[in-house]
This record gives C-alpha cells, sequence and structure tokens, in this order.
C-alpha cells in the first residue's frame, strides 16, 4: 500500500465478524464495520473529507478559516485537513464533555469556542438560540469562513451512500445484510448506507440507535435532538431504539475484552442495540423451527465509529471500577477521622511561631496549598509543596530525615492534621500539624509575606 | 396546602389573587447554603437578592439571623430604604445593579458595601464621598467578559457567553484598579464581583479562577481585598420527577412537528418552531427538573475544578484566604410561598372547539409563568361541597386551558394545557406552588383596576396556621399577637 496523501487512506475499512460465542445469536452472522481504522480515527472521516473536498483549494486562496459545530470526531478529521491546506480550523460546539478530546483538538491546532449555557433569568422575548446567532455570524461574514454544515449538507451522507454502504455490500459478497444498525449523530452515515443498501435490497431493514434522554454517550443525539438535524429523516429508519450510557461501556467492555475491537462507547452502543434488537428476531427464528444451518443464515452490521482511548475520562466518570487501582499504601486518604485525630500532633499558631523562632532545631514549615496561593501569601521561610505532589513524595518513604522536624501547614489545618498523622504513623517522631491553618495564622494577626 | 379551609378562609377575606409566604423557610435555605460553606471550610455572608420579592417578612426574617451569615443585596434606593427599614444593619447590605446618584448617596453616607459596575460609577461615588465628607465606603469590583481572557486562570478552549451590559470588562480591569488606588481616601477596595446569568458550571469556574488571579494582582498592588463575590443563579428545582419534564419536553417537540395533538393554545412553540420537518430554535423554558439546584448547585461549582489549575474552587479561595459573598434571589426564596386564585368560570372554548377554559381571578400578570418560563401545574383546592362526580374523564384527568381576568385575547395564565384532577367549579381555589417566592413581582400591574395580590405571611401555630398581613410580620414572639 503506497499512498501520496493520507486522504487516499480514507475508506476501504475492514467488515469483522463477531464471534457467536460472543453475541449468542444463533441464526444471524453479525458484523462489524470497523470505521474506527479510518487514518484519522472514526467514521467521520468520510464525511470530513467528502464535505471539505470541494471548497478546500478555493478557501487556502482566501485564506478562510474552516468551520464546523463539532464535539469531536469531524472536527478531529476537519483540523487534520485544515491542516494539510494550511488553514486554520475552529469548532463551535456546547456538546464536548470529554476532556481528552479537547486536548486533542488543541494538539491539532484548532481552536475551540463553546457555546454558552442556558440562561438562567429567562429573557422569554430572546426567540434566538446560539446555534442561529452562530450561523448568522457566518452569513454575515460569508468571505473569511469555509462552513462545512454536517447537520445539513447532502455531501454527508452522499461520503456514505457511495463509500460505506456499498463496501458492506461488496464485502458480504454482493449481497445488502437483512439488518443495518447505527447510532445516529448527524445521522449522516446511518441516512448514507441505508440508502445504499436498499438499493441493492429493499427489504434491508435499519435500526437507528438514540441516546436516552437523561443520559450522554458521546457522538449520538437523544431523541429530540435528531430532530434539529437537517439530514435525519424518520422514514429511513423501520425503528428507533435508545440505548443508556451504562449500556454503551457494557457493549465497549464485550467489543475490547472479548472481540480484540478497541472501540469507543458509540461503537459499544450499537453493538449492545444490535444484540439486544436480534436477539428478538433470533428468538422468533428459533420458534418458527428455522434450521440454523448455512442455508437459513441471516446477516446484520452495525458500526464501530472509533476507538476507546478518547473516552477514558468519560467511563472514568461512570464506571471508576473498570479502571480501579489496588489501593496504595502510605496513602493520607485511607486514614479514618478517628486515626488521623489519635496520631496527629497539632500547634496553635502562637506555639507554633514560638517553635519556629527558638526550635533546636527549628522545623521546616511545608505549606501544602497550591503554588498561586502560596506565592500570594505565605509564612516566611516555609517551602511550598502542593498536598497532591506530597501524596505522591510520601507514597514511596519519608521525604526528609527523621531528624528534621516538620511543621506542616494548609487552609484550615485539615489537610495537614491527615499528613501529619500518616508521617507520624510511618515512623517520624516530630511532624505537627498547624492547627486551624493558614486562616487561623492570618487571624491572629501573624505575619504572612509574599517574597 | 393540607388546611384547604384555612386558605379558603384567607382567600374570602383578601380576596383573589392572594400571595402567602412562609417566612420561616427564608432563613432555612439560607442555611441550606451556609451548610455548603462549612462543608468547606468556607466562611462569608449569602446575600438576598431582594429583586426577588418586595415582601418585608422574608427581608425581616432574614434581619433575625445570624449577622455574620446573611446580608441583603439591594438594587435601588427603595429597596435600599426598606432593607434599612426592616432592621438590617448596613454593614450587612450590598448595593448592586444600575444606581443613580440618590441611591449612591444613601448606601454611601449609611455605610451600605457597594458593588461597582464600571470606572465612571466608581468615580461617581469617590466626588460624592469627597463632597458630602463621607466615610470611606469599601467597594467591590464587578467584573465581566471572562471569555477572552489570558494569564492565569485562562484555559485553551474559548469559553462564549451571553453578553451582559454589566461589569467591567476583564480585560480593563488594570485602569480600574489604576482608579481605585487614586481614589484610596474615599473607597476601600474589599474584593471583586461577578454574575454571569447562565446555568452552566464550566462559565462559572471560569469566570471564579480569573477573579482569584485578579485578587492576586491587587495583593501584588498593596491593596488588602478580602472577598469574592460570586453573584447568584444556583436555580431552583420546580420539579422532583426527571422522567416527567423528559416527557413533556419530547411530547411538545411532537407536537411542534405535528406528529401529536397540541399541548398548548394554538400550538405555541415555546421557542421551538418547525422548518420543513426539521425542529429548530431553542425551548424558551426554565428547565424545571434540575438534577442540582440551590445549595446543591452551589457545592458543585465549589468542588468544580479551576479549568486552569484543576485544584477544586473551594480548595482556591480557601488557600488564597479569600472569603465567598453569593447572592441566590430565586434559591433563597424556593418553597417561600404559593399563588393563590379563585376559580370563577369554566367554559367550552366554542361550539366546535373541545378545548375547555378555566376563568381565574387572577391575570398572567400576577404569576407571570409565562415570562419565567415556568411550569407548574396549579393544585387544585375544592370548596368544600362543591365536589361532584360529574365532567370526569375515563382517566379522571381533564385538561383545561387557564385564563385570566384580563379583558385580552392574550391574557392566559399559562399558554399550555393543565390536567387537573377533575374540572374545576367556580369557587374552587387553585394553588400555583413555589411562585409566590420569585415568580409574583416582575410584573404585576394594575391594568384595567384589577386588584394586585395581597401577600400575608404565615406561621405555624400548634396543629394550625397563623397569618397576618406581610407588612405587619416582625420576627418577634409577641403574646396575644398576630404572629410570633
Amino acid at each position: 500500500m503506497r499512498y501520496d496523501s493520507i486522504t487516499e487512506a480514507i475508506g476501504n475499512t475492514p467488515l469483522v465478524r463477531i464471534d457467536q460465542a460472543v453475541h449468542g445469536l444463533r441464526h444471524i452472522d453479525l458484523y462489524a464495520k470497523l470505521e474506527m481504522l479510518n487514518p484519522f480515527g472514526s467514521v467521520k472521516d468520510r464525511a470530513a473529507w467528502n464535505m471539505a473536498r470541494p471548497g478546500l483549494a478555493e478557501a487556502a486562496e482566501r485564506g478562510a478559516t474552516v468551520v464546523e459545530l463539532s464535539s469531536g470526531n469531524t472536527a478531529k478529521a476537519l483540523a487534520l485537513l485544515a491542516g494539510m491546506y494550511g488553514l486554520r480550523f475552529k469548532s463551535v460546539t456546547n456538546r464536548m464533555r470529554v476532556p481528552e478530546i479537547k486536548d486533542l483538538l488543541l494538539l491539532l491546532g484548532a481552536e475551540i469556542e463553546e457555546l454558552p449555557g442556558q440562561s438562567e433569568c429567562l429573557d422569554p422575548t430572546d426567540t434566538e438560540d446560539p446555534l442561529t446567532r452562530f450561523h448568522q455570524a457566518l452569513a454575515e461574514d460569508g468571505n473569511a469562513y469555509l462552513h462545512t454544515n454536517q447537520y445539513f449538507n447532502p455531501r454527508n451522507t452522499e461520503a456514505h451512500a457511495v463509500g460505506t454502504g456499498p463496501e458492506i455490500v461488496k464485502d458480504l459478497g454482493g449481497r445488502a445484510p437483512d439488518w443495518f444498525i447505527a447510532c445516529v449523530g448527524t445521522a449522516g452515515s446511518s441516512t448514507g448506507v441505508a440508502r445504499a443498501l436498499r438499493d441493492q435490497d429493499p427489504g434491508v431493514q435499519v435500526v437507528g440507535l438514540v441516546a436516552h434522554k437523561s443520559d450522554f454517550i458521546p457522538g449520538i443525539r437523544t431523541i429530540d435532538e435528531v430532530h434539529q438535524v437537517g439530514l435525519f429523516d424518520p422514514a429511513t429508519y423501520d425503528t428507533m431504539e435508545s440505548v443508556t450510557a451504562d449500556e454503551a461501556i457494557d457493549g465497549m467492555l464485550t467489543l475490547i475484552r472479548r472481540c480484540g475491537l478497541l472501540a469507543g462507547p458509540t461503537g459499544g452502543a450499537a453493538y449492545h442495540g444490535a444484540v439486544r434488537h436480534l436477539r428478538t428476531v433470533d428468538a422468533e427464528l428459533e420458534e418458527s423451527g428455522t434450521e440454523p444451518g448455512p442455508a437459513n443464515r441471516r446477516t446484520a452490521v452495525f458500526i464501530v465509529c472509533d476507538r476507546a482511548e478518547s473516552y477514558l475520562s468519560y467511563v472514568r466518570q461512570r464506571r471508576p471500577e473498570l479502571l480501579g487501582r489496588p489501593p496504595q499504601k502510605n496513602s493520607a486518604a485511607a486514614l479514618t477521622d478517628a486515626e488521623v485525630q489519635a496520631q496527629a500532633k497539632v500547634v496553635d499558631t502562637d506555639d507554633a511561631r514560638r517553635w519556629i523562632m527558638d526550635g533546636q532545631p527549628r522545623p521546616l514549615v511545608i505549606d501544602l496549598r497550591g503554588p498561586q496561593a502560596y506565592a500570594a501569601l505565605h509564612i516566611d521561610g516555609s517551602v511550598n509543596i502542593v498536598d497532591e505532589l506530597f501524596g505522591e513524595l510520601v507514597r514511596g518513604g519519608l521525604p526528609f530525615s527523621k531528624r528534621q522536624p516538620v511543621l506542616l501547614a494548609c487552609p484550615v489545618g485539615e489537610k495537614s492534621a491527615r499528613y501529619a498523622a500518616l508521617l507520624t504513623r510511618m515512623g517520624h517522631p516530630d511532624v505537627r500539624s498547624l492547627s486551624g491553618g493558614i486562616v487561623a495564622w492570618r487571624d491572629a494577626g501573624a505575619p504572612l509575606v509574599r517574597d | 396546602m393540607d388546611d384547604v379551609p384555612f386558605l379558603h378562609s384567607l382567600v374570602d377575606a383578601l380576596g383573589s389573587p392572594l400571595n402567602v409566604l412562609l417566612p420561616h423557610r427564608i432563613a432555612e435555605n439560607a442555611d441550606g447554603f451556609h451548610s455548603v460553606y462549612r462543608k468547606h471550610h468556607l466562611t462569608g455572608r449569602v446575600y438576598f437578592a431582594h429583586k426577588a420579592n418586595q415582601s418585608s417578612s422574608l427581608v425581616r426574617r432574614l434581619a433575625a439571623a445570624e449577622p455574620s451569615t446573611v446580608g441583603v443585596d439591594v438594587a435601588s434606593l427603595g429597596e435600599l430604604q426598606h432593607v434599612l427599614g426592616c432592621g438590617v444593619s448596613p454593614d450587612r447590605i450590598m448595593a448592586t445593579g444600575p444606581k443613580d446618584p440618590d441611591f449612591l448617596w444613601l448606601a454611601a453616607l449609611t455605610g451600605v458595601t457597594m458593588n461597582i459596575d464600571s470606572p465612571g460609577e466608581l468615580e461617581q461615588l469617590a466626588m460624592l464621598i469627597r463632597e458630602f465628607a463621607l466615610p470611606r465606603a469599601d467597594v467591590l469590583l464587578r467584573l465581566s467578559g471572562f471569555e477572552a481572557a489570558t494569564g492565569p486562570g485562562a484555559s485553551g478552549v474559548k469559553m462564549l457567553s451571553r453578553r451582559s451590559r454589566f461589569g467591567t470588562p476583564l480585560q480593563e480591569v488594570g485602569a480600574l484598579l489604576d482608579s481605585v488606588e487614586r481614589h484610596q481616601d474615599a473607597v476601600r477596595l474589599t474584593g471583586v464581583a461577578y454574575h454571569l446569568d447562565t446555568t452552566g458550571l464550566p462559565e462559572k469556574a471560569a469566570a471564579l479562577e480569573q477573579c482569584v488571579a485578579v485578587m492576586d494582582e491587587c495583593r501584588a498592588r498593596g491593596l488588602d481585598p478580602r472577598v469574592i463575590d460570586i453573584g447568584g443563579g444556583f436555580g431552583v428545582g420546580y420539579l422532583a420527577d426527571a422522567g416527567q419534564w423528559q416527557r413533556y419536553t419530547t411530547e411538545l417537540a411532537n407536537a411542534v412537528l405535528g406528529t401529536r395533538p397540541a399541548l398548548t393554545w394554538r400550538g405555541h412553540g415555546y421557542g421551538l418552531r418547525n422548518e420543513g420537518g426539521t425542529l429548530r430554535g431553542n425551548p424558551a423554558l426554565y428547565p424545571a427538573h434540575r438534577p442540582t439546584a440551590g445549595p446543591g448547585y452551589l457545592d458543585e461549582l465549589l468542588s468544580h475544578p479551576a479549568p486552569s489549575s484543576g485544584r477544586p474552587l473551594a480548595t482556591l479561595l480557601l488557600e488564597h484566604l479569600y472569603d465567598l459573598y453569593c447572592e441566590p434571589g430565586r434559591a433563597l426564596v424556593d418553597q417561600c410561598g404559593l399563588s393563590l386564585a379563585r376559580v370563577l368560570d369554566v367554559r367550552r372554548a366554542g361550539q366546535d372547539s373541545g378545548d375547555l377554559l378555566v376563568r381565574l381571578g387572577m391575570n398572567a400578570g400576577d404569576v407571570s409563568l409565562e415570562e419565567h418560563g415556568v411550569l407548574v401545574d396549579p393544585v387544585l383546592l375544592p370548596r368544600t361541597g362543591t365536589a361532584g362526580t360529574d365532567d370526569v374523564s375515563a382517566d379522571g384527568r381533564v385538561g383545561v386551558y387557564l385564563v385570566g381576568n384580563l379583558c385580552l385575547e392574550a391574557d392566559l395564565i399559562t399558554r399550555r394545557k393543565v390536567f387537573l384532577p377533575r374540572l374545576p367549579h367556580a369557587g374552587d381555589l387553585l394553588g400555583f406552588a413555589n411562585t409566590a417566592g420569585y415568580a409574583m413581582d416582575f410584573h404585576a400591574h394594575r391594568a384595567q383596576r384589577q386588584p394586585i395580590a395581597r401577600t400575608v405571611a404565615v406561621v405555624r401555630d400548634g396543629d394550625s396556621w397563623r397569618w397576618c398581613p406581610d407588612e405587619e410580620y416582625w420576627p418577634v414572639k409577641r403574646p396575644g399577637g398576630p404572629v410570633s
């Protein structure tokens, strides 16, 4: 495989059969269309390239910025394409809730603008939503932008009608599958693929999957949100079903741990939705006495939209146990309040001042606050080690000699007491916590400096 | 609302509409906010944004609360006079909003803290103080325009925010601080403030972190500010069940798209519209169900990581030794009162219409549900003896439109169809829960010489309730008096 440009590597993704032992369907062969293996990492590479291609050269001439309302994968693909043409890319969204994706886009050179949240005091005379305003701004400044407009651009759908769909038919030996299951985001891939498959066989059943209304699954819209998509036509789908974030993660785990497919939550949602839908059909086939032999086999295809790596914080937030590690030793968090109270030596502001002045030897004062707070005001001569770093340090053992007395200080003396207890337990003979912390120190009129 | 005869007796005596307030509730709400302060080891006052409600009983109840924890935020000369008259001492009052010279003068004279909106306002205040030889005034600087900020507290992502008329843009803060230093004989900088009109946590988190950076700059200049005032906007949950709200908004969208019968008077879309089968626009509705609101929202904000440093915001405040002020309005009067209206008439909208109209002794201005995008169902409080079995539909519920007492086509109490357990009868009461706290005072008017709602304060008295006119309430135990 030798290419002149990475864009030539878009498309022609593998169709991989899911082992029957995993999905348990007796009469149906289930295939995953691995759109995650596109060069920029997702199904959106096709649409982004197809939408941007006609305008890129001309946009480069006038130095335009590529703009899209995208929360992730389309932005990722467009940012890379824009970069190849020396263009800037800007993404505007209020749906980008996954921090890794934000950082990745910044790395790609994208500019991200987040739309404001809903107003707390409603202005009922305000009929314009932020998106409408955004479109107005694009229209006003017509020359400066190349807006790919993925929710309304027919070239989004077309990319799949001429690419993804025919590829599936070709890989199934010239036949369309009996079922096609897809998550609905821009509706581009589901609509385009459905069109190509039905051209081949009008009997294809299309299942559209949306996110449960109260849930958030990256890349999928909820049943209300799909109505706002220009490419969405309810007639495309034989049925619409919803998937919860939990189910999406379950599906993703199955694909990763049992199928060797490094899918993200959207692919997981598609898998979960597919198996849930097909299980009923499979049971009906079973009851009708259909032999599970090769002659009577049915096929179904779902799309694995992108990869897992970008969604680790999404998983951590919802299923921390999946990323769980064994408890750390020497952890301040592991101490109970009673243990802290019993083992932490504390000292109030007056005694601490005397100790700092006259101690033999004098204590090392460690300020556990953030560096900016420390820079603004601190106890003269103290050392700043922010609590998170300090926690890492002590995990490996005592970070100072047992002969060195230590005074720990934090805002109100709570965290410092915890660490004083921990260090005492680790065998240090003289670690004390500043009682009431820097706040009490200040309130007692003791000096604080900035240097 | 369990004591239906009591509520009927109130409306019989005082007329419809009627607002019923529970002053003790506002003190409980303030304490709810303080428990969040305590959890995060933060000190500072909770200021009641007085504009939320004109009532005297609520302010007087707060005046009786612990002075170091509760204050009142006033936005006009009239509110300042009222609050002073209710016994709130000037050191617990903060003047915000647009200020004319009279307001500035009385505030400076009495020693109220001033939340300064612009360099011009600071100049004006300093001149007044010198001219009338007034005491040095404590000022907070209200900042805005956090989206384009650079430096500590800014992140790689630009957060757009709704443009505000208030506050000094962050980029101009240098000049404002120069001005503070120039006028040090007249004003003392005690902190900075912001108020963002949004339900979005990330926007507020960015603003708060950037305020900390400004405070640090003040310290570097030798000023000694102590307070960051994060404004209000903590919200109220009007509906406990998330599913109900989700089902309603989905069905509203379907109604706008034409796939189900209308849910609103003449198919009103509440900001949604149907453009060729695609849904456009934003629902102009208050999010009736909010997973966290009021103190819960404050807790979430304070636990939220600062976008730049990643430290939780409460930790940031605490480490920098800054006090926290906040100014909830709506959230402090949550569940503080209900509005009552008498049913005057029930009829069909017309021969060919299935719509039922219920006319109330109240108009849209008296509760202004539409103005605030609040969709609360009223509770039917039957007049004893009128309950009949007629007019009950199969599921027992009946959908009606509530129309007001003005001779205007537009005067609907709410434009959505309201479902009641049975068709009401003339003489029944409808009780709108949780509207007399916030939704009543902004738009009430005397159009067509219809009466404005009277307001009464009620307090628990053993198993029963006692009441007095709002203006007669004082939070003092009086043997034999009307309210204790």
